[in-house]
């Protein structure tokens, strides 16, 4: 049961990873990195939001056909690598038996991302990395280190402390550290982040999770 | 209340304190399990609804509800409730990659004070089992005559918990079979050393909630968990909840009893 559990979990959200227009799910080969790195960050926002299994993995497959094709164009880039991880994390979910391997891949692209640009999509490595290993099934069954995670998400929020996503990671990985107190002032501080920005569904969506968040506090 | 009325609002609670996993992830593999199951027993197949719920406290307040019937249980977690839920042990589970019984081992920090019962003093147990201190203290280190002071504390963070062994903390930590076996996998596993091991005991157990299943239907109810494996889509069934299918129950004598 435990480990049926474990891999059941392994399905998790990675919003937090701004959202550019749709493209075409095939890559033509006229591409660019940054609109490659654009469609599998559009894939990823329609897989947070997709019920059905099918599509999810439809995505997932486009996802990793973009991601790849960009590693061929510029494979030390930042982007690439973050998006390769991404893509990673969407056939994770899509394909829950080989998601213990695609996560430990998907972690390994990911501190590479980090290392190439440690700032790019608003620190977004150390802010994917934190969720992953946060969320991820623990040791042994799964690459999930809820502390190794809060150590990832103080380093996105050293980098960039005004982003929402990166406060919200934050305050998730205190929770799942013990920290009570220290995850429900970091909620409050992203929800307080993302009520200062100008209307938009990010916004919105960076607002709820944190209300969300508050509501299930112990001081609520 | 009649047998007719109770076939329709039996449930079967899954409840597994400590190991990951939230009701959502969990709920549409417990619904199958039970749907096949009671299919299995002859009982018509929506008579059986299955619930999850990852918490020790949520568990105990659904298997207060009178339709609770059947619960599907850590031992840790029957050792811990069998006498004040009148817990009647129906079947063994068979875990994948696990088996009918596991061993419990004891790890404290290499070179560290710790080397038997008696140097625990101050000392804190974390486990995913430190919920249930009975099977703690008289299951799975029932060898061992812990001193009066040390604590015994839950813990989902079992890494967490293994490195405050390795820095020498005064803490050590109680394993499953499956966390035993990976602790060589750890960067820090040369700062580990054994300090003792369980008997085999079991991994889960089905049991009967407060006799609240008629005997005959506990009985066929039995019977269909036993053969489960071999029945048509069984074996597919079983592996959704990791399982390879059950056994009568096997438990050892100082398993608490209602």
């Amino acid at each position: 049961m435990k480990r049926c559990i474990g891999v059941a979990v392994a399905a998790f959200s990675l919003a937090g990873c701004k959202a550019p227009p749709s493209l075409p799910a095939a890559p033509p080969p006229f591409l660019t990195v940054e609109q490659l790195a654009a469609a599998v960050a559009a894939d990823a926002r329609l897989s947070d939001a997709e019920g059905d299994s099918k599509i999810r993995a439809q995505l997932a497959a486009d996802a990793g056909r973009n991601a790849q094709a960009c590693l061929e164009h510029a494979p030390r880039a930042a982007a690439c690598l973050y998006y390769d991880g991404i893509a990673l994390g969407l056939r994770a979910r899509a394909h829950p038996l080989q998601a213990n391997e695609a996560l430990k891949a998907m972690l390994e692209l990911l501190g590479r991302a980090e290392a190439a640009d440690p700032e790019y999509d608003q620190a977004g490595p150390a802010r994917v990395l934190a969720l992953v290993l946060v969320r991820a099934p623990a040791w042994p069954l799964g690459p999930g280190d809820a502390e190794a995670g809060l150590a990832s998400a103080r380093r996105a929020v050293a980098l960039r402390p005004q982003y929402p996503p990166n406060v919200l990671a934050l305050a998730e990985a205190l929770a799942k550290t013990g920290d009570a107190h220290g995850a429900e002032e970091s909620y409050r501080r992203a929800r307080d982040l993302s009520a200062a920005l100008p209307p938009g569904s990010d916004r919105d969506d960076w607002l709820h999770e944190a209300d969300q968040a508050l509501r299930r506090m112990p001081s609520h | 209340m009649s047998t007719l009325t109770l076939a329709a609002l039996a449930t079967l609670v899954f409840c597994a304190p400590g190991y990951p996993g939230g009701s959502g992830d969990a709920q549409p593999f417990v619904d199958q399990f039970a749907k096949a199951a009671a299919a299995s027993a002859g009982w018509k197949s929506d008579s059986l609804a299955a619930i999850y719920d990852p918490t020790e406290q949520g568990g105990l307040a659904k298997l207060g509800d009178k339709d609770a019937v059947l619960a599907f249980v850590p031992y840790a977690f029957y050792v811990q409730h069998a006498a004040a839920l009148h817990l009647t042990p129906l079947a063994q589970a068979d875990v994948a990659g696990v088996g009918t019984q596991e061993r419990w081992t004891l790890v404290g920090k290499a070179g560290g004070p710790v080397t038997g019962p008696a140097s625990m003093t101050g000392y804190t147990i974390l486990s995913v089992a430190g919920y249930a201190p009975e099977f703690v203290k008289h299951s799975a280190l029932g060898e061992w005559a812990l001193p009066t002071d040390v604590k015994i504390e839950p813990t989902g963070q079992i890494l967490s918990a293994l490195r405050r062994v390795a820095s020498g903390e005064p803490v050590v930590a109680l394993l499953d079979q499956t966390q035993a076996a990976a602790l060589s996998t750890l960067p820090f596993a040369a700062q580990m050393k054994t300090l003792t091991q369980s008997a085999p005991m079991p991994v889960a157990l089905i049991v009967v909630v407060e006799s609240r299943l008629p005997e005959a239907r506990a009985k066929a109810f039995q019977a269909a968990l036993i053969k489960m494996n071999a029945a048509n889509g069984g074996a597919e069934t079983l592996a959704l909840v990791h399982l390879k299918g059950f056994v009568m129950p096997q438990l050892p004598g100082n398993a608490g009893k209602p």
